[in-house]
């Protein structure tokens, strides 16, 4: 031991977890937080991508004038009725918060959350062009609108599949891990061979949905250029790919539940779909609002299922936030007007990973 | 002995890399396995311009040329994403319509004084090809075809509808007669008359602006979008009139509506020039569906002759000229041995480039060759833009929503307009 004594540099903890902090931070700030606030600086700017790239000086600050011709208009007005669809389920999202909060059925912040996420969905539908005026990017907002379809339809799809294949394939028999690894192999592959894949399922000539449908005697359906089903297509493939993760969590949740509940159900004859309803569920809780934010922060950031099986289309029905940035980046090389759309992605995105670490922590205290 | 064959390593790798001149080169056309380097034997545009490219690796002393991976749909947004990160490949091929978008920011070598001592002769390149590939009186690429939007005719389903007359294809004058053949041929066949992608890449646009130039109109004038108007309408209608009267399916894509041709289910095909051989090739075969093929130039409907055309064509960024003179002469190399393959690459069905190779005896013996001859006259595409990809993408949209789903001419068009002149207007 006194070897080593007045050799060794002393460091206080302090002193060590910095240096072995060192490596990831700086990774951290040279990958994320720098190309950050270079997104938000170019969002200040008219800033041609190829332009830029032969000559540093062809960018001109412009200040926030990219957010106003990507998100406002001229003659824009607000009514309470503008978009009756999403402004009364706002409405509905209010009163159900002030019930839950109310009746104690939610805590504080949850009670909130829900009730900032309806007052945005009441106000924000709200906007529309006046007589003689018209968005600035007739596409941006409806651009938004089928991502936020998107997300409210693979969201649900993949946590109520997931769940019930995770009660399903719970358990120690051989069948039962074989399957779990089936369900879970979609998960590993890219987006391309995905696409690939179910493109050729719905190929009204070759595919296997449509054989089965001609099988039944029923016309095949053009999935992916009829106005009606191109988002199903998509929403589809995308439960399909991304199952696989969902599952495992849910498998974990589930094997946290304590058997005794189960037997103390069994003795209460709540056994089968009781036991799930009734035990499995109210102790998912947790997972199911991990499952649920994850998954929502993921699917705002679908790309590859618009591009590669509809290109955005029919008439811009499949046309997602990141494929809009995509196009306006590096077809139109309007890097300025993209970065000020990407921002406006983060901010969503942020605002569900608040949404997240508020509802954890309250469920801890 | 280590060390010996470290050094043995160490240069026979300083010798190859004195030697061999290294260039990347970016193209579409598709992948091809296996191309060779025969370049009068591959079938297809991926295979003949690949064989074209393994023949210049392994014929031109002391370069080799190296094919980087890239992905069709999306090949412009990887070009501009190469240029934007100061990687561009060494060559890379681009269509005409692309000029105005690269050079306008002195993005492509100028090649105009290089050219003679690379040994490539512009004064044998058509007037047409050598204009597409100038800007401001610089030339800034060599032109590898001309192609254009062709009818292609499966004259079995002709025949039977009594449209064949010496041999050759009766192709409608105006609108009418057009819904008039395509009734006869459903009549007489069952089949469909007219098959186009109309849900995916924009062939369908193609075809409606063909019909808008041959009304002496177009979709934009200098600055201003002219998309709303009667040209238009007429232009739609002509092509939605088939889809009322279920005589063409306009759901469609590209694969499933060449599918649809190759299998006899379409009297006609409209797609570019690029498919003549592989659909000679197909017709060939002894089997079921297209059996007797056809080419014809894009008939004129209204009053005057026009189809969608355009040319490939190779560039040089010019980082690469300024700062590299031994890969620029390298890569211009590579250019004159594709320029001097231009009959090789005529082969797939484009038009080529060379009036040297235009007047030869071989050219004259491609198949079909005879049947379109008229189109390179009939030429058309919109005015330069260095929004061209833009507006395409707007058009597109706004024309598949008409057909696909059901929005409103006057809508589409009000929509269309308002887009394009936005785009404009930036």
């Amino acid at each position: 031991m006194t070897r080593y004594q007045g050799t060794r540099l002393a460091l206080t903890q302090r002193q060590a977890a910095a240096i072995l902090l060192l490596p990831f931070l700086t990774v951290y700030a040279v990958f994320l937080v720098y190309p950050f606030f270079k997104g938000v600086w170019i969002s200040l700017h008219d800033w041609n991508l190829m332009a830029v790239a032969f000559n540093p000086d062809a960018k001109s600050y412009v200040g926030l004038s990219n957010y106003e011709r990507v998100m406002w208009g001229s003659n824009i007005t607000w009514g309470a009725w503008a978009s009756p669809g999403y402004q009364f389920f706002g409405l509905l999202g209010l009163g159900t918060s002030v019930l839950l909060y109310r009746t104690g059925r939610a805590g504080k912040v949850t009670a909130l959350a829900i009730g900032i996420a309806s007052l945005l969905l009441f106000v924000l539908p709200g906007f529309h062009p006046g007589e003689d005026g018209r968005w600035y990017d007739r596409r941006f907002w409806p651009t938004v609108g089928n991502t936020i379809l998107f997300v409210g339809l693979a969201v649900p799809g993949v946590t109520i599949t997931a769940m019930l294949l995770a009660a399903a394939l719970d358990g120690e028999t051989r069948a039962k891990a074989v399957l779990r690894t089936l369900f879970f192999l979609s998960q590993v592959l890219s987006v391309t061979v995905v696409t690939l894949i179910w493109q050729i399922m719905f190929s009204p000539r070759q595919g296997l949905i449509a054989n089965v449908t001609e099988l039944v005697g029923g016309s095949p359906i053009v999935w992916l250029t009829a106005e009606g089903f191109a988002m199903a297509s998509i929403v589809i493939a995308t439960i399909w790919w991304s199952l696989g993760i969902a599952m495992i969590l849910f498998l974990a949740g589930i094997q946290d539940i304590s058997k005794d509940l189960y037997e103390a159900g069994a003795l209460d004859n709540a056994t089968g779909a009781k036991a799930f309803w009734y035990i499995t569920l109210p102790n998912l809780k947790r997972t199911i609002t991990l499952v649920v934010v994850l998954q929502i922060i993921l699917h705002f950031q679908v790309f590859g299922q618009s591009h590669l099986m509809t290109n955005g289309g029919p008439n811009d029905t499949t046309q997602v936030l990141v494929r809009y940035i995509y196009q306006t980046a590096f077809r139109d090389s309007e890097l300025g007007r993209a970065s000020a759309m990407a921002v406006f992605l983060f901010v969503i995105m942020g605002g569900f990973s608040i949404l997240q670490f508020v509802l954890g922590r309250e469920k801890d205290q | 002995m280590k060390r010996m064959i470290f050094g043995a390593t160490a240069l026979t790798l300083l010798a190859t890399s004195a030697v061999a001149q290294d260039v990347t080169l970016g193209r579409f056309f598709g992948d091809c396995e296996d191309a060779g380097t025969d370049t009068s034997a591959s079938v297809g545009e991926a295979c003949i311009i690949q064989s074209i490219i393994n023949a210049a690796d392994a014929e031109l002393d002391g370069i080799s040329v190296n094919t980087l991976p890239t992905d069709w749909g999306n090949y412009y947004d990887q070009i501009v994403a190469a240029y934007a990160g100061g990687t561009p490949p060494n060559v890379h091929v681009m269509h005409r319509h692309r000029v105005p978008e690269f050079a306008n920011i002195g993005a492509l070598a100028d090649l105009t004084d290089d050219l003679e001592g690379a040994g490539i002769d512009p004064s044998d390149w058509e007037p047409a090809a050598l204009e597409a590939v100038t800007y401001n009186d610089r030339i800034v690429g060599v032109p590898m075809d001309l192609h254009a939007n062709l009818w292609h005719v499966n004259m079995d389903l002709m025949e039977a509808a009594g449209l064949v007359e010496d041999g050759a294809p009766i192709l409608p004058t105006s609108p009418e007669e057009m819904l008039e053949h395509a009734r006869a041929v459903q009549e007489a066949t069952g089949q469909d008359y007219l098959a186009a992608d109309f849900a995916e890449f924009p062939i369908g646009v193609r075809v409606a602006l063909a019909l808008i130039w041959q009304q002496g109109s177009n979709i934009f004038d200098g600055d201003t979008a002219t998309i709303d108007t009667p040209e238009t309408r007429n232009a739609i209608s002509a092509i939605t009139q088939l889809f009322d009267a279920g005589l063409s399916n306009p759901q469609l894509n590209y694969a499933d509506s060449q599918q649809a041709f190759l299998n006899g289910e379409a009297a006609v095909l409209v797609n570019g020039t690029w498919v003549v051989d592989f659909y000679a090739a197909e017709a060939a075969r002894d089997d079921e569906g297209l059996n007797s093929y056809h080419v014809a130039d894009f008939p004129t409907l209204f009053d005057e002759g026009a189809t969608w055309a355009d040319s490939h064509m190779w560039a040089i960024p010019s980082p690469l000229q300024a700062s590299d003179p031994d890969t620029y002469d390298a890569a211009l190399q590579v250019l004159a041995f594709i320029n001097e393959h231009n009959i090789d690459w005529a082969r797939t069905g484009h038009m080529a480039v060379r009036t040297s190779v235009l007047e030869s005896g071989d050219y004259a013996a491609l198949p079909h060759r005879s049947e379109y001859a008229g189109t390179a006259d009939i030429a058309r595409d919109t005015p330069p833009s260095r929004r061209y990809g833009a507006i395409q993408d707007v058009l597109n949209r706004e024309l598949q929503a008409i057909w696909l789903t059901g929005k409103s001419v006057d809508a589409a068009l009000a929509d269309a307009q308002a887009d394009v002149q936005d785009l404009l207007d930036r």
